[in-house]
């Protein structure tokens, strides 16, 4: 736990920029207790940072990218609002939809309920970094084939999540598709056109018509 | 002047005649036959690239420089009144540009409902104006309140209203006033109470000659649109233009609110722009309070405002499908000929009483009906059109009657339907249905069994075939190049592709050939999505700017090449003449000596069609674990009737959508008051549920291709009515796999072990 007392926020405007109490600890225990240098805290006096701005590199979709925030930032606000990557969507904003799915080192995560900060070191994959409208991945073509979307907010974490799930497994059985999309939400009922999509990808069926 | 002409309709390979009027200016609808190159494929949406890449900017991507944040503060407390509201702490916070109360902007100094809007701040970042909102002081005069129809129909409930305002209102058969919000009318009243007790004793006649009599009393929950873009917009003013991003399914309704000149906006010009929408399924109709208070802000801060609600806003304050209570009989002649019929219902659609109704006497002929309904005022967050406003929560209890009607007769339940139906489409869906979810298979019934399986049927109609007041646009440019535009929104139904399908098929072209635009208000007129009327209102003009611009490509032709016209025509990327290709589209276009051929065609009056209505049937298998008291949907078979058919996969998916929806609704969504507190105590996605992946069933489905007639496309929407029936014959799968019936939704692990004690009790009494 931070052992240098943390500043009251209560003074000035400048503090208030960051968010609610909560997230102060939340914050600090994301710098000192998890290894963003690759060290613990005992081995370390523990290091406060923030409230303001701070300084950090993040590896998204192979680059390495210098990022500026406050630490109570989330990854998810920091890929929308400061990277204008608005492909992974804020819907509940506390990891119960999946809009927000990226990965982390091939696995799925909530970007919503992680803090940017503690993103360091880690191999982040957004939807931007899977596909693009001239360089589309087979699960993206599948999903366009398959209908697999309707209003669409839900899409380009679903097929983050599909990616993980065909990383891992290449040829996945239906209820391993169900689990693996589990946590991701989908208003408008598109998870049968979805299964379909990940079995045309793995050569294991797909739609017919 | 209009064409009389005979025209086939009909669907499978049974087609009639029909003498209709086809208006002046159209073409004839689709003919069983016609030669159609994109109509009725399943071409992929022309909007699918971006969504699967995330490219696809939805309103909340939306970020003008200089774009700042607007955040609400809400009330509370249920019911209260606001005494003064002092947001001087909030202004002083630096980085705040611009604060508005509610009695200030709305003249509304009331909180009726745990979330109302109360102010609203813009500011520099999230994390500022949450700060400013949490520094505005609120002197609130607290009142009583009640958040359920229970309670406010209770003796001596608190009054949710203000004025003359009852807690319960009539609202079917509405009661005279003499102005609106007025004054009951007394002796209008008299007569009508008196009209309503000659038709109580109708029916109970009908009941006394009746073999069988069944009653039950139904209730349904709150249910909450959850789209997963929440409302909201973001706004930038240019002097006293309005440039509106909105998460809408009414663009042009935006357009009209915010522009009124009695709305608090009140903007000389405004332009809404919704190239894509998370999800409406009803609630985003209106700009709403946030809109109004979103375009504000920025006007005042002078500078773009994004105001789009979280997540808790959206499921406290951004509509929902109000609850209902049903209390049903029915009374049923030896040869399963329903004689006679009673509904009284009650539903809340919050603090107002407009909306509340069930639609509990549709679909089948029901003999006389005697049907009185009320409206509930609670202190909940407001109801908004929900897929299909009504008809769920009606159907669910209308279709257990049936099937109650049926067992009171020794009928079958799906016989017992087809002798009391008589629709031209749904009597050729109920055979399909019954063989698709192997209706007559043995199944483990109740018993000793601890899993068991049952099915149930129900049945969904609709009126979709869309109406007048639409324009579509279509340009084909000297270079070859085609545009097709309507200013109306695609809520994820796939608006764009079958507008482009239609104007492609007549130019003969391929789709990928046609640049679609969907979205802006600064191009045609379009429909609200409600109604499920957007497909029919939109194709029609569409197909009809399509083939004028393909006359007017061909009149250019054939002065050039001296052709005779109507030996021309436009197919497969070629201008052909007598049936063979001659010049390529690219090539005709290039005779053009204008730049552009630009056509505005407006959507026609509707025609005497085949049926006014589109019909469905679903069929629901169900697994009920009755040591846990857990149900599981196993499938659904849907049966959907959308009128002619554009794009078969978009309609399947559609169909799907809509019964998963139903699934959700039957098993899991409930809006939970807290009737201590007067809030939502799940507005969130972990203890709302919404239906995830895991539990989807399997979705077949039977699309009927109707040559309908009604349009020059045949169309009839299809968002709304699939999800009609789903609840309704899950619950009657459930009581065919337990031998018990379950009058309330959702069916929860709960209320199955419930019921299964009941009837455990009830064990050597007569069933239901
Ligand atoms: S927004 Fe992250 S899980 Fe919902
Ligand atoms: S496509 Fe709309 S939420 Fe999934």
């Amino acid at each position: 736990m931070p052992r240098k007392k943390l500043e009251s926020p209560a003074e000035g405007v400048s503090r208030r920029t960051f968010l609610k109490g909560a997230g102060i600890a939340a914050a600090a225990v994301g710098v000192s207790g998890v290894d963003v240098a690759g060290e613990t805290p005992s081995s370390q006096e523990s290091l406060i940072v923030g409230p303001g701005p701070v300084p950090f590199q993040l590896t998204i979709n192979g680059d390495t990218r210098s990022i500026e925030v406050p630490p109570s930032t989330t990854l998810l606000d920091l890929l929308r609002d400061k990277l204008g990557m608005t492909g992974s969507k804020r819907v509940c904003d506390r990891g119960s939809c999946g809009a927000c799915t990226v990965m982390f080192d091939g696995k799925i995560v909530d970007s919503c309920s992680i803090l940017a900060i503690d993103a360091v070191g880690r191999e982040i994959t957004t939807i931007e970094g899977i596909g693009t409208p001239e360089n589309l991945s087979a699960l993206q073509q599948a999903f366009i084939e398959c209908d697999a979307l309707q209003c669409g907010f839900c899409t380009p974490a679903m097929v983050v999540s599909c990616t993980a799930l065909l990383n891992d497994n290449a040829k996945p059985t239906r209820d391993e598709i169900r689990a693996g999309i589990s946590g991701n939400l989908c208003r408008c009922g598109t998870y049968i056109n979805v299964f379909e999509a990940v079995e045309k990808t793995s050569g294991q069926g797909g739609r017919d018509d | 002047m209009t064409e009389e002409m005979k025209i086939k309709v009909g669907f499978g390979d049974t087609f009639r005649e029909l003498t209709v009027r086809i208006p002046d200016g159209d073409i004839p609808p689709y003919q069983p036959g016609d030669p159609l190159d994109l109509v009725g494929t399943s071409e992929i949406r022309l909007d699918a690239v971006a969504k699967v890449t995330g490219t696809a900017e939805f309103t909340y991507d939306r970020q003008p420089k200089g774009l700042i944040y607007g955040k609400i503060l809400r009330s509370p407390h249920a019911n209260a009144n606001i005494r003064s509201i002092d947001v001087s702490q909030a202004r002083a916070l630096e980085g705040v540009r611009a604060v508005l109360t509610t009695p200030d902007v709305f003249e509304d100094s009331t909180a009726r409902y745990a979330g109302a809007e109360i102010a609203a701040v813009a500011a520099d970042s999230e994390a500022i104006a949450d700060e400013a909102v949490r520094m505005i002081e609120v002197d609130y005069e607290v009142l009583p309140f009640c958040v359920t129809i229970d309670d406010s129909m209770a003796e001596g409930a608190p009054k949710v209203g203000r004025g003359n305002q009852e807690n319960v209102d009539r609202v079917s058969p509405r009661a005279r006033r003499r102005r609106r919000g007025g004054e009951i009318n007394a002796d209008a009243e008299a007569s009508m109470v008196a009209r309503m007790k000659e038709r109580e004793k109708t029916v109970d006649k009908l009941f006394a000659k009746s073999k069988g009599v069944v009653e039950g009393e139904f209730r349904t929950q709150v249910q909450t649109h959850a789209p997963l873009e929440t409302h909201g917009v973001v706004c930038d003013w240019d002097g006293k233009n309005l440039l509106c991003y909105g998460s809408s399914q009414a663009t042009f309704g935006f357009k009209r609110e915010l522009g009124s000149s009695r709305g608090p906006v009140g903007a000389k010009d405004v332009r809404v722009i919704c190239e894509y929408v998370g999800g409406g399924f009803g609630s985003k109709f209106s700009a709403g309070r946030e809109g109004v208070l979103g375009a504000m802000l920025a006007r005042e801060a002078g500078k773009p405002v994004r105001l789009m609600l979280d997540r808790k806003e959206e499921q406290t304050s951004a509509g929902n499908r109000p609850d209902s209570l049903q209390k049903l009989k029915m009374g049923v002649a030896a040869d399963g000929t329903i004689l006679a019929y009673r509904v009284r219902s009650w539903g809340t659609p919050g603090t107002g009483t407009g909306g509340a109704g069930a639609h509990n006497d549709g679909i089948y002929n029901l003999g006389e009906i005697d049907k009185v309904e009320y409206g509930v005022r609670t202190n909940c967050g407001g109801a908004r059109a929900h897929r299909a406003p009504g008809w769920p929560q009606g159907v669910f209890a209308l279709e257990q009657m049936m099937d109650m009607g049926a067992q009171s007769v020794g009928l079958d339940p799906i016989e017992f339907r087809k002798r009391n139906d008589d629709h031209p489409i749904r009597t050729a869906q109920y055979d399909i249905a019954r063989e698709k979810i192997g209706w007559d298979r043995p199944r483990v019934r109740g018993g000793a069994a601890t899993v068991c399986r049952g099915v149930g049927v129900a049945s969904n109609l609709w009126f979709s075939a869309g109406g007048r007041g639409t324009q579509v646009m279509v340009r084909v440019h000297k270079d070859g190049q085609v545009e097709v535009r309507n200013g109306a929104q695609d809520i994820g139904t796939g608006t764009r592709t079958v507008m482009g399908m239609v104007a492609a098929e007549e130019l003969g072209l391929p789709l990928a050939r046609v640049r679609t635009f969907i979205g802006d208000t600064r191009d045609p007129q379009g429909p609200g999505s409600g109604g499920s009327t957007t497909i029919g209102s939109i194709t029609p003009a569409a197909r009809l700017a399509g083939y004028v611009a393909k006359q007017r490509l061909l009149e250019v032709v054939a002065a050039r090449k001296n052709w005779p016209i109507d030996q021309l025509g436009l197919r497969r990327g070629h201008v052909t003449r007598s049936g063979d290709p001659v010049l390529s589209f690219d090539a005709a276009c290039q005779l053009m000596e204008e730049d552009v051929i630009e056509v505005l065609e407006s959507r026609k009056a509707n025609y005497a069609g085949f049926s006014d209505t589109n019909a469905g049937v679903q069929c629901a298998e169900v697994e009920v674990d009755t040591e846990t008291g857990e149900v599981r949907v196993i499938k659904v078979v849907a049966v959907a009737d959308a009128g002619k058919l554009i794009n078969p996969m978009l309609a399947e998916s559609q169909v799907r959508g809509g019964v998963s929806q139903g699934v959700g609704y039957a098993l899991l969504e409930r809006r939970i008051m807290d009737s201590q507190e007067g809030r939502m105590v799940n507005p969130n996605l972990e203890m709302y549920k919404l239906l995830g992946a895991v539990d989807c069933p399997e979705i077949e489905v039977v699309l009927f291709d109707v040559y309908n007639g009604k349009s020059n496309t045949s169309v009839m929407g299809l968002g709304e009515p699939p999800i009609v029936a789903t609840a309704a014959a899950v619950a009657n799968a459930v009581s065919d796999a337990i031998g018990v019936r379950i009058t309330e939704i959702p069916i929860t692990p709960r209320k199955v072990l419930e019921a299964l004690g009941r009837k455990g009790s009830d064990t050597g009494k007569k069933g239901e």
